[in-house]
Formats: C-alpha cells, sequence, structure tokens
C-alpha cells in the first residue's frame, strides 16, 4: 500500500511542522519524514513484490515498478542527508539574517511537501497525474528557491517557474496526443503508461513522433537541457545550498524520468530511430554547451550547475545509444550523478558559509586558505570533482565508459566529439578547483577571517555521501545490479 | 434541440473571437486590457464547450466548461485584477525583442506552420472533420502565441497572462483532439491557480521593494510575524 503510506507520512511530517516549536524540531520531522521514505523503498525492494499491481498500490491510477521505487530511494536518500544538512545550514541562514525567521515554517512545509509529491509523481501510472506531480514539484521548488527573498532569488525563482511550466505544457499536449493514438489504437483511451507500453508497437510512427517531441520539450526544460537549459544555473546557485542539492541530485531526475518514460513507449514504434536521434542532437548540444560554459565560471555553485547540464546531455545521450547494456548504464548514472552532486552542494554550502559569498550566481567566490579552514569541504568538492569528471574508480567513470562504447559503437566521429567535449568539461572542474584551492594567504595575514565552526550535522551528511561515492564505485552490490536490469526488462529495451 | 450544423457554424465564429483575443493580448499595453481580453478568452472557450456538448451530449465537456468558467472567467482574472491594483502597474510598455507588429506577423506564421505540420500529422487519424482539425490548429497556434507572450514581454504580470492564454491553447486542443477524463482535467485548474498565486506572490515581489514586500506579506499573513512584534 505505497499510497497511503506516502500520504500517511506527508500528512504527519506537515501536523508536525504545524506543531513543532523551533528550528529543530521542524528539521528533526524533515529528516524523520526524508528516512521513512528510505524504508518504505527498501521494504518494497526487498519484499520483491515490484512491479506491484492494485492490491499493493491503493490505486487503479498509479503502479510501482523497479524504476519508480530506484527513483524514490535516491531521492529519498538525497533527501535525508539535504535535510540533516539542513539543520546546521539553516541555522546559519537565519544568523546571518540571509533567511527570515517568519519564513522558516515556510521553508520547511515546502520542503516535507516536496518529497512526497516527488514519490506520487514516480508511482503514477497515470502520465496526466505524473505530469501533474511533475509540475507541483516546479511550485514547491521555486519556493524553496524564492525563500530567502532577495530579489535575486525572486528572479531566478520566476524564470525557473517561466521557463519549466511554459515548456510543460508542450508535454500535455503530447499526452493529449498519446491519448488519442491510444483510442484510435485500442478504442478506449488510457494514458496509463504500462497499457500505451503493451499497446505501443500498434502506434502509428507519425502520431508517436510528434508525441514524443512534444512531450520532450516539456520534460527537457524540467531537466535544464539546451535550449531550455538557461533557468537551471541561476537557480542552483542562488538557492540555499542544501535545496541546491536536492534540485540538481532529485529534481533533475524527474525530467529525465518523463522522457525514459516516454522514450521507452516510442521505442516499441517505428518511430524509435528519429526518436533516438532527437535525443543524440540535443544531448551533444547540451553537452557542448555546458562544457564551454563552464570554462569562464568564477562561482563554485554555478561551475557545479553547469556540470549537472552537463551531465543531463550526456544521459540523454546514453538514451540515444539505448542498447542494453547502455541503458543499463544511464540507469547507474542518474544514481551516481545524484550522489555526486548532493556531495559537491554540500560541501559548496560549507565554504559559502566560511566566506561569506552572497548567494548569488554572479558574485565571484573569494575562497582563499581553503585547506586551514574547511579541508572537509576542500575534500568534498576534489573528491566530488574528480567523480564527476569520470576519474576511476568512482562510479561515474563506469558509467561514462560503458556509455562511451556504446556511443563509439554507433559512430566513431561521434564518440571522438563527447570525449574532446567531456575533456573540456574535465579541464574546466580542474582548473577552477586548482586555481581557487591553491589561493593561500601568509598566516599572519588573513586575521579577519574567523574559521567558521561546520556544525556536526553539515559535516556528517558530506562523509556519508563521500563514502558512499567510494562503496558505488569499487563493490556492484548484486541487489543493485539486478533491480537496474529489472528495469530495463520492464522498460523492454532487453 | 439545435442543428449541429448550425452549431458548427457558431463554433467557427467563436474561433475568430479566440484570435481577436489572443491578438489583443499580443499587442495591447494596456495591463488592464490584456486581462480582459484574457477573461473573454476563457469565456468563448466556455462557450466552445458547451456548444460542443449541445452537439455530442458529453457531461464531461459540460463539467469542464463549469471549472473553466469558474476558475479562468472569474477566480483568476479577479486575482491578477486585485494584485495588479496593489501594486498599480498599469502599463506595459517594454517588450524583449519583439514589437507588438512583428509579433502579430510572426503569429500568423506560426497559425500557417500548424496548419502544415497538423494536416500532415492528423493524415494518420480516421477521417476528422474539418471542425476538429481546426479547433486542434487553434489550439496549438494558441499556445505558441501565448508562448511568444510570455518571452516578449518584461513585467512578469503580463507573463502569466501569456503563460495563461498557452493553457487556453492547451485546453482547446484538448477539448478538440480528444476527450480526457474529468479528474485530470480538474486537477490541472487547481496546478493552475496554484501556480498563478505564486507567480503574482513572486511578481509583487519583482516589482516593489522588498521591504514593501515583506509588509505585503504579512499582511497577507503568508509569513509569520517575527517573535515579539505580535
Amino acid at each position: 500500500m505505497i499510497l497511503p503510506a506516502i500520504m500517511t507520512c506527508a500528512i504527519l511530517a506537515l501536523a508536525g511542522i504545524f506543531l513543532a516549536r523551533d528550528h529543530r524540531q521542524m528539521n528533526l520531522v524533515c529528516i524523520i519524514q526524508a528516512a521513512a521514505f528510505v524504508f518504505i523503498a527498501v521494504s518494497y525492494i526487498l519484499s520483491g513484490q515490484v512491479p506491484a499491481r492494485l492490491l499493493a498500490v491503493g490505486s487503479p491510477y498509479f503502479f510501482v515498478d523497479h524504476l519508480g521505487i530506484y527513483e524514490i530511494l535516491i531521492s529519498a536518500v538525497i533527501f535525508t542527508c539535504a535535510a540533516i544538512y539542513a539543520r546546521g545550514y539553516v541555522d546559519g541562514l537565519l544568523a546571518s539574517g540571509e533567511l527570515e525567521k517568519g519564513s522558516l515554517r515556510l521553508f520547511y512545509i515546502a520542503w516535507a511537501l516536496l518529497l512526497p509529491v516527488l514519490a506520487i509523481a514516480f508511482c503514477a501510472d497515470n502520465l496526466a497525474l505524473f505530469w501533474i506531480a511533475a509540475e507541483l514539484t516546479t511550485i514547491i521548488s521555486a519556493m524553496l528557491i524564492a525563500i530567502l527573498a532577495a530579489r535575486e532569488n525572486i528572479d531566478a525563482a520566476i524564470k525557473y517557474i517561466f521557463i519549466a511550466s511554459t515548456a510543460m505544457l508542450f508535454s500535455f499536449a503530447g499526452f493529449i496526443f498519446l491519448f488519442e493514438i491510444s483510442r484510435s489504437v485500442t478504442g478506449t483511451g488510457s494514458l496509463n503508461w504500462t497499457v500505451l507500453l503493451s499497446e505501443a508497437s500498434r502506434f502509428p510512427e507519425g502520431m508517436a513522433m510528434a508525441a514524443f517531441v512534444l512531450v520532450f520539450i516539456g520534460f527537457a526544460a524540467k531537466s535544464g537541457i539546451f535550449p531550455f537549459h538557461t533557468w537551471l544555473p541561476e537557480a542552483h546557485a542562488k538557492a540555499p545550498s542544501a535545496v541546491s542539492a536536492v534540485l540538481s541530485g532529485v529534481l533533475l531526475n524527474i525530467g529525465i524520468y518523463g522522457i525514459i518514460r516516454v522514450y521507452a513507449i516510442v521505442h516499441q514504434t517505428a518511430a524509435s530511430s528519429t526518436a533516438a536521434l532527437l535525443l543524440l542532437i540535443f544531448g551533444l548540444l547540451t553537452v557542448g554547451i555546458a562544457a564551454f560554459s563552464m570554462f569562464p565560471q568564477k562561482n563554485l555553485k554555478k561551475l557545479v550547475a553547469f556540470s549537472s547540464v552537463e551531465n543531463m546531455g550526456f544521459i540523454l545521450v546514453g538514451l540515444a545509444v539505448s542498447t542494453p547494456l547502455a541503458m543499463f548504464w544511464v540507469i547507474f548514472h542518474i544514481l551516481a550523478h545524484s550522489v555526486t552532486k548532493a556531495t559537491l552542494f554540500l560541501s559548496a554550502g560549507i565554504l559559502h558559509r566560511q566566506y561569506r559569498s552572497r548567494l548569488s550566481s554572479e558574485a565571484v567566490d573569494d575562497i582563499h586558505d581553503v585547506f586551514r579552514y574547511q579541508p572537509l569541504a576542500a575534500w568534498g568538492i576534489i573528491i566530488g570533482g574528480l567523480v564527476i569528471i569520470g576519474m576511476p574508480p568512482f562510479p561515474v567513470f563506469f558509467s561514462k565508459f560503458f556509455i562511451l562504447v556504446g556511443l563509439g559503437a554507433l559512430s566513431p566521429a561521434l564518440l571522438f566529439i563527447m570525449l574532446v567535449l567531456l575533456f573540456i568539461a574535465a579541464v574546466a572542474f580542474g582548473y577552477f578547483t586548482i586555481t581557487v584551492f591553491s589561493r593561500t594567504t601568509a598566516p599572519g595575514q588573513s586575521q579577519d577571517l574567523a574559521p567558521y565552526k561546520t556544525p556536526a550535522s553539515m559535516k556528517i551528511p558530506v562523509v556519508v555521501l563521500l563514502v558512499l561515492l567510494v562503496v558505488l564505485g569499487i563493490w556492484f552490490m548484486g541487489g543493485e545490479v539486478s533491480i537496474i536490469q529489472n528495469i530495463i526488462t520492464e522498460l523492454r529495451f532487453s | 434541440m439545435i442543428e449541429s450544423s448550425l452549431l458548427a457554424e457558431i463554433i467557427k465564429i467563436f474561433f475568430i473571437c479566440i484570435i481577436i483575443t489572443a491578438a489583443c493580448i499580443i499587442s495591447s499595453r494596456n495591463l488592464l486590457s490584456v486581462v480582459s481580453a484574457y477573461a473573454l478568452q476563457s469565456l468563448t472557450i466556455v462557450l466552445i464547450a458547451i456548444s460542443l456538448y449541445l452537439m455530442e451530449g458529453s457531461g464531461v465537456i459540460l463539467a469542464i466548461a463549469t471549472v473553466t468558467f469558474i476558475s479562468k472567467v472569474l477566480i483568476i482574472p479577479y486575482f491578477i485584477t486585485t494584485i495588479q491594483e496593489k501594486i498599480r502597474i498599469k502599463r506595459d510598455i517594454q517588450f524583449h525583442f519583439l514589437s507588438p507588429t512583428t509579433s502579430l506577423i510572426i503569429s500568423i506564421g506560426l497559425m500557417l506552420l500548424v496548419y502544415i505540420a497538423l494536416s500532415r500529422i492528423m493524415a494518420a487519424f480516421p477521417a476528422r472533420d474539418t471542425l476538429f482539425f481546426f479547433g486542434s490548429v487553434l489550439g496549438i497556434s494558441l499556445m505558441l502565441m501565448g508562448m511568444m507572450v510570455t518571452f516578449s514581454r518584461k513585467r512578469a504580470l503580463t507573463k502569466v497572462l501569456g503563460f495563461l492564454s498557452m493553457e487556453n491553447g492547451v485546453l482547446l486542443f484538448g477539448l478538440f483532439v480528444t476527450e480526457l477524463p474529468f479528474i485530470i482535467e480538474f486537477l490541472i485548474v487547481i496546478d493552475l491557480i496554484i501556480l498563478v498565486l505564486l507567480t503574482t506572490i513572486l511578481t509583487v515581489g519583482l516589482d516593489s521593494t522588498l521591504e514593501d514586500y515583506h509588509r505585503r506579506l504579512h499582511r497577507f499573513h503568508l509569513v509569520e510575524e517575527p517573535e515579539g512584534t505580535k
């Protein structure tokens, strides 16, 4: 009964936040809620009842399959880390006056709503319900960005809402198309993904492609694909770091998830190769734009945000290859990217508190003597950076390697271009880290900067995520492999 | 009972009305008239839905018409007008990339493009009559025109209206292409209302100074009073 479980968690959490008297209690409620979601996801996976049918779900509009539960698990883990981190981080924001005390409850209400809405999106069998949940995540996360009530934040939030929502309307038109296709093929229209997938082989090519293009526009905007990526760097750079981690590690996934679902349907039709070409073109363009935008960046969070854009593009390229092997590593890349981005943003948040840089996308980070002041955050950025540029033995290396192998089999020229672009992105990241982190002042000179005492609640999530990254890279759990293989079978890519 | 051929003619007249309101939204510099054009556009869609109900007798369409009337003809325009009075912006004379005339010419081009594209795609369908085809062409065109407003206007409030007009396009498209379950249409309206609420509240933040903004938020009880001032 996943739906009642999600609803109960959401209602209890909201009630808890309303009753809570201070920041610590509100934060505790959010941590418990996220942990409860981890528990729900793990218990579903262990129960072996996935894909669950009606009885275990509670409604014909919803279902649970391996992809959904996998995404919920990733989201819940990132949320748990980010919520623990928020304990110390939000205290800092309150102390510095960046977050007003009056907005605190609103912040935690939005936070506590976001995870249940995400879970509902990942459980929705009906694509229109998925669309609505995805729209709600845009609205709620825009609130989390605007909460700091600096003009720049409101600006970024409005830009995010407008770009994502206008594009998502195209997706909805695409779903209307899908509904009509299924009605003309089966007689009774349905927007249930399971029904659409089973009937997909009978869908006419032109209509399926038109539906895919429309749906792609919306979810591309949601996941920051070129040319709709412009909101992403600003929103991710200006949001509070705990929120940035969630935005990048969880919310981008929802766009990719939507694209994967609809691509799985189109993959069964004659339009499959045209759709793959579309994904390939936009994937390459996105990686290219992101790689070249990373170079001139002087702001750490914006650099990390552009790296998210790059990775989303890379996932599209992996989807375009669409062999079972590439699909396996695409699904794995989603996990690896989420964990890495959470690590990077949480570490960047510690540096932000230390150096008091404004939460702005234009401000140049004034970082120096980083190993003296914040060694953990520095190592978080360095290791996270090594992971995201694809160094062995970290997890992203494997996903990048195997997707590139697939791309090479498709076209050696494209492989070459891709390698160059990835190299540029890696150099940009490395250049930034080396120049910024090697900046030192003589011991006597920087008396004005008091070391920021990072609370344990901000350190623990970074350490946990770093350990998780290393574990993911060197140890492939049997369960992990079988879940991803099940996902590919259920998406009918095998 | 009215004859369905007559109803089809009436619907065609309503199509013209929608194009006129869309042109108004694109070109008008006066914010109030943009809001009324939007309300009128929504009303026209309600009338189209009622005519469709008379033709086909489907209860779902009538329900959609009711929800649309309440939300898009009454609530949303009222809300936007109120906000607009609060922030005292009457005119939106700044256009980003496109002047109104260029926008109008581009929208004509867009409609032609949509017509050509859809006539190719729809060829796969079992013969649908021309009314439904025109309805879907107009729906998609309205979406594109709304998008143009969203990206060419400078004031966030006008952008909201562009977005709303896009959503009208989706509704029109949905009405003519297929019949979605009512619950979904209803949820979309809820989603839309939340979205409009949030964006307009944020808009107030953009168009006034921050201290002012916080005072207003307090007045609307959106944030709590700081401890000690209660």
